[in-house]
């Protein structure tokens, strides 16, 4: 090819991307550069800004409660995506399996994931209610378990518990869906082969579906930890006094006047953060 | 039918009083009343002004009062700031020290009402340290314990208006066993734990600020007060409560509760329970039926005394807000006008009878005012209206010390200073001067910003 071919086709190519370049900049890099700029600065709402250098950074940084959500995110992380992963696990197996009305219990198993957050959560809110809630009156009234009435939800001891259950059980579809998917497609032979080299049921999880399935768990995994590192709504609306990080962030950035500093300087942080995770997200999974 | 009765004769009087404006103009009011009901009440009122001022368009929207200081962040930074907006005396107070205020327009407002005709204490509580109006007072409310008058007698208990009595009285008509619980305080991280803690504090003369400016939180008068708090959240239903809470009242599962007159309406009406019992109040909903006789049952402790007698209340007021353009400064006056033109602010304070009270004198004995569609003023009397609505001469608040305003006040109620240390106390059993100290710690962060 000649070469002023080849300048013509880069010119092309230049113009072609050009929008899609324009708009990036405009909605993605530009905030990002501004909001870096702004955690420098105190904003007052009407436009006037202070420098303050890195106070906002400081304030933040020698906040205890900002290192307890961090520890809060953490265990909450760890028991949401295992949970999830287990029981996925578990029902998609399960599912896997030959029995009449199959379609039905698998169609019925997604029914958490597709109901609107806002409905569940009041649905366990009433479950939970400490003076009129069912799970008190059979626990109270019925089974005489203990006198006491406990509000779970409330109760910062046990709330984080019930996010993370209501989390397993509102999430764990779409790990089954995945492994179903993939369970679908691991050859029946590789079973046959294994009982005949005399593996029992256990075995033959062990040897054939877990190697089958690895990458799809890897890829459950890292999915369910970022979206879970930036969970908000379920969190907030069942038992807002469990503070992680997003939900720290908004009681420290939006909760009253807004401190736009103060939240700019949150939000890089966050970004750096969440940088990570993407790059992680595109060197693994994009590969897989 | 009495609603649009009284809007004509707003459009009649006013129809006389303001010639029509010349060029186009546009008011966007923002208002806290997100309920259906009162929304289309709202609308009637600005589709009558607009029809009596041509040119001029009025635009509602209701944004939730908890979003209130966000949305108004986001719209200032977007250059699309409303020119109006109904908002609590906090959230104004935080606003006006944005300087995004616009003080000349209140000014006009009061010229032209007379300042005289406003309850004194409402217009203190809008007023900032140098003298100008961040907003005008529109409607309030006033706080107090709520209880069940036949338990308490059949006790032999006393009215709740003093810290022993009301400590007592829970005490004695807690039952966990039975359910049954004595009182309800707020213990959210929510503004309801805010109010209610503050009319405690102000009867044991704790404070914020002296009348120099000082914060003197950290002081053994609010210590004390936590502790007392703490006593008795003992006796609240379990866990993490805030105003919804009430409807375990209604359903007869406890004894009192804090509560602003808003409750008249649903206490009173039957059907209006019912309503409160069923839709929006998911959380309590036990499905049991209304008591008919709660009305009866129920009395009301406006004043609690203990240091000192201290009522608490708060009120909501309509801010201006600075615009660029003048026909539309102008158009806003007149609209805020309109909304104090008696038959217009008859119509507006009729959508929670009780819970709106007039800012201004000689409204609250209107006969007008007093014939509410409910039928809840004529259940209360004329004289008892009146008491309630006097208390606005007289209101004390955190944030007004001895005529004084300290703007500060309403940036700690923004950030929820005070709930979040009555929560760490009574719900995380931090200790009570630990979790003052950082209170105050928070709120020394937030002047010095």
């Amino acid at each position: 090819m000649s070469s002023i071919l080849v300048k013509n086709e880069a010119r092309l190519g230049l113009k072609l991307v050009a929008p899609a370049v324009g708009i990036i900049g405009l909605l993605v890099i530009y905030p990002i550069l501004f909001n870096v700029y702004l955690s420098f600065f105190d904003v007052q709402l009407n436009g006037s800004k202070t420098f303050v250098g890195l106070d906002n950074y400081t304030d933040l940084l020698g906040n205890p409660r900002y290192y307890h959500s961090i520890g809060v995110s953490v265990i909450y992380l760890i028991g949401t995506v295992v949970g999830t992963t287990v029981l996925g696990l578990a029902a998609s197996i399960l599912m896997n399996q030959e029995f009449r009305f199959r379609n039905l219990a698998r169609g019925l198993i997604l029914l958490p994931y597709f109901a609107p957050v806002i409905s569940v959560v009041f649905g366990w809110q009433f479950i939970f209610d400490p003076v009129n809630g069912i799970y008190n009156h059979v626990v109270v009234d019925v089974l005489h378990l203990t006198d006491t009435r406990e509000n779970l939800i409330g109760n910062p001891d046990s709330a984080l518990f019930v996010v993370i259950l209501f989390d397993i059980w509102k999430h764990f579809p779409i790990a089954y869906l995945l492994f179903l998917a993939k369970l679908q497609s691991v050859p029946k032979d590789l079973y046959e082969a294994a009982a005949i080299d005399g593996q029992n049921a256990w075995g033959r999880f062990w040897h054939v579906t877990l190697p089958e399935l690895r990458f799809v768990i890897a890829t459950v995994v890292l999915l369910r930890i970022i979206w879970n590192l930036n969970r908000f709504e379920d969190v907030y609306l069942l038992a807002p006094n469990v503070e992680t990080l997003p939900i720290f962030t908004y009681y420290q950035a939006f909760a009253g006047i807004v401190d736009q500093g103060g939240a700019a300087a949150i939000s890089v942080i966050q970004l750096l953060v969440l940088v990570g995770l993407i790059w992680l997200y595109v060197r693994k999974v994009l590969k897989w | 039918m009495k609603h649009s009765l009284l809007v004509t004769r707003a459009a009649l009087v006013n129809g006389l009083l303001i010639s029509s404006l010349a060029s186009a103009a546009t008011v966007e009011f923002w208002t806290a009343q997100t309920q259906t009901d009162r929304l289309k009440n709202i609308e009637l009122l600005a589709s009558t002004f607009e029809a009596l001022n041509d040119g001029v368009t009025v635009n509602v929207v209701a944004v939730d009062e908890n979003e209130m200081a966000t949305q108004m962040a986001a719209a200032v930074a977007a250059g699309t700031t409303p020119q109006l907006i109904e908002v609590n005396s906090e959230i104004i107070m935080a606003l006006g020290e944005e300087g995004i205020v616009d003080s000349k327009t209140h000014q006009g407002v009061i010229n032209d009402i007379g300042k005289s005709r406003f309850h004194k204490g409402a217009l203190t509580t809008l007023t900032s340290p140098s003298g100008d109006y961040y907003g005008l007072p529109y409607h309030g409310w006033i706080q107090g314990i709520w209880y069940r008058k036949d338990w308490f007698d059949e006790k032999g208990l006393a009215a709740p208006n003093t810290w022993e009595n009301i400590e007592t009285a829970a005490k004695t008509l807690t039952d966990k066993a039975n359910n049954q619980y004595g009182i309800l305080v707020g213990t959210k991280q929510d503004s309801y734990t805010e109010q209610v803690f503050t009319q405690l504090a102000l009867s044991n003369n704790a404070a914020e600020f002296d009348a120099k400016g000082n914060l003197i939180f950290n002081s053994p008068a609010t210590l004390e007060t936590i502790q007392y708090y703490n006593t008795l959240a003992k006796y609240n239903p379990p866990g993490p409560q805030n105003w919804r809470a009430r409807d375990y009242y209604l359903q007869g599962k406890m004894a009192m509760f804090f509560y602003s007159t808003y409750i008249m309406d649903d206490l009173s009406l039957a059907e209006v329970a019912k309503g409160s019992l069923s839709s929006e109040n998911f959380k309590e909903l036990s499905g049991g039926t209304f008591d008919p006789n709660l009305v009866k049952n129920t009395a009301f402790a406006p004043i609690i005394t203990h240091k000192s007698a201290a009522s608490y209340g708060t009120l909501s007021g309509l801010v201006a807000l600075k615009t660029n353009n003048a026909d539309d400064t102008q158009a806003t006056k007149d609209f805020i006008e309109f909304m104090y033109d008696p038959a217009s602010y008859i119509t507006f304070l009729h959508m929670a009878p009780g819970g709106m009270n007039p800012m201004l004198k000689g409204i609250a004995e209107d006969p007008a005012y007093l014939e509410d569609p409910n039928g809840v003023f004529t259940l209360y009397g004329a004289d008892k209206m009146k008491q309630i609505v006097s208390g606005f001469d007289d209101i004390r608040s955190f944030s007004v010390v001895k005529g004084k305003t300290f703007p500060a006040s309403g940036a700690f109620f923004a950030k929820s200073v005070i709930p979040r240390m009555i929560y760490d106390v009574t719900i995380e059993n931090k200790d009570p001067q630990a979790a003052l100290d950082s209170a105050e710690a928070e709120m020394k962060t937030i002047m010095g910003e």
